[in-house]
């Protein structure tokens, strides 16, 4: 029995400490003068107004197999937005998933695609945010049902499923399939819905943008590999067309919760979109 | 006999036919009025993307293609047909009809506009059909699912 006891402790001790909660060393915060032209940009690209909403004050509802998620407040608001974070705090938000207090985030915010940005990128973004008006909304916490809303727990899902590195490696020496996967990867999120995910909520690389089951009801989040269940049969052209006007080769429209991603991705630049589809061709097909 | 084969011949033959046509179901009117809107759309989106020529003609077909199709879809929907011919139209078309009614009635509504605009050259068109366009995408945002 005393045995056991010592056992639990001692896990419970090792629990503890390899899901303690990281921040990057300030150090590493580069020497920057912010863009805020170019943070709007990547605001267009990760479509933070579509779950923030067009004020940034939260409150839509994210229904899951865990639970529902609360999408917070990231108005420039002192109380209940993020208006008082330092830098750093936002970039080890974005790229680590640790919130200013040093508590996990749920990764229902994608940090497990934002943390392939660079800082310079982020530091953009945050000063593009800056320029919202405050907005003094709370709209509460995730309603998850156990083991799931054992917050530190995330630090053991993290070391599973937060990686920096590329997920397609090879770029075959290309600039623009390198700034597409940029996009795509990162600041996109893409993989987010178009890649199926296991039982613990992670996104089943081997099955990379090959389209999941719809997170937020009835349907599918198609596949985007140049497989024949895919993309295959659009050019790239076509593909950029679709991201600019939300059309598809025969004139069907995007509809459902792409809609929203489409116009956002209507902000880019035209090299941007053409970028972002000289990686989707270039990705392995899969069905 | 050989009478008896003919009368077979004949029967397998009616057969696809009459199925046709006791099987023109709402869900497969919706079906064929949405693929009219598509293919209404590729000459008007052709245009505008800059790989056909304006012709102000074809651009009315068209226009006057979507009416049709303002005039009759919307009474397609009775209870009963939410399932079935694999559809795609999403369950709130029946839970929420003041919305999708809503939908509908901006679609018609920028149909009209474009008809009564009659546009002369491609930035007139540009204006007249883009109200159509996210009229399209406004309603299948909230009233489609998204099938592979």
């Amino acid at each position: 029995m005393r045995w056991i006891l010592a056992g639990l402790v001692v896990a419970g001790l090792l629990f503890w400490w390899v899901t303690e909660p990281p921040s990057l060393n300030p150090a590493a915060l580069p020497d920057h003068v912010a863009d805020s032209a170019n943070g709007e940009l990547f605001f267009h690209a990760g479509s933070c107004a579509s779950c923030h909403g067009e004020d940034l004050a939260g409150g839509l509802n994210l229904h899951s197999d865990f639970g529902t998620f609360v999408v917070p407040n990231i108005s420039p608001d002192s109380d209940s937005g993020i208006g008082g974070w330092s830098d750093l705090a936002f970039v080890n938000a974005m790229m680590l998933g640790v919130s200013p207090g040093g508590r996990h985030y749920y990764p229902s915010f994608p940090y497990t695609s934002y943390t392939r940005m660079k800082v310079q990128d982020l530091l953009d973004l945050k000063a593009y945010l800056d320029t919202f008006q405050p907005v003094s909304n709370n709209p509460g916490p995730h309603e998850l049902d156990f083991p799931w809303n054992v917050r530190r727990g995330i630090g053991l899902w993290k070391m599973r499923y937060l990686s920096q590195g590329p997920v397609v490696a090879d770029t075959s020496g290309s600039s623009e399939i390198e700034r597409g996967r940029y996009l795509v990867e990162g600041a996109g999120h893409c993989a987010e819905c178009h890649t199926s995910r296991d039982r613990f909520g992670g996104l089943e690389l081997n099955q990379w943008l090959a389209g999941a089951a719809n997170p937020d009801g009835e349907g599918r989040v198609p596949n985007i590999t140049p497989h024949q269940d895919g993309l295959a049969a659009w050019s790239e052209s076509e593909i950029a067309y679709y991201l600019e006007s939300g059309f598809t080769p025969d004139f069907d429209t995007v509809g459902g919760s792409m809609v929203a991603v489409q116009e956002n991705l209507a902000r880019l630049t035209d090299a941007d979109r053409k970028a972002i589809s000289a990686y989707l061709k270039s990705i392995p097909a899969r069905p | 006999m050989y009478r008896f084969l003919l009368m077979i011949c004949t029967l397998l033959f009616l057969l696809p036919g009459s199925q046709l046509l006791a099987g023109d179901s709402p869900q497969e009117q919706r079906h064929e009025l949405m693929e009219q809107s598509k293919d209404a759309a590729k000459p008007v989106g052709g245009m505008l993307k800059g790989e056909m020529e304006f012709n102000a003609a074809t651009a009315m077909a068209s226009f006057e293609s979507w009416a049709t199709v303002a005039g009759e879809f919307g009474k397609l929907f009775p209870e009963g047909t939410e399932t079935g011919y694999d559809t795609e139209a999403k369950k709130e078309i029946w839970t929420d009809r003041a919305g999708f009614e809503v939908e509908l009635a901006k679609f018609d509504e920028a149909v009209s506009r474009a008809i009564a605009a009659n546009p002369q050259s491609l930035d007139e068109l540009k204006a007249a059909a883009g109200p159509v366009f996210k009229s399209c995408k406004s309603c299948h945002e909230a009233y489609r699912v998204e099938k592979e």
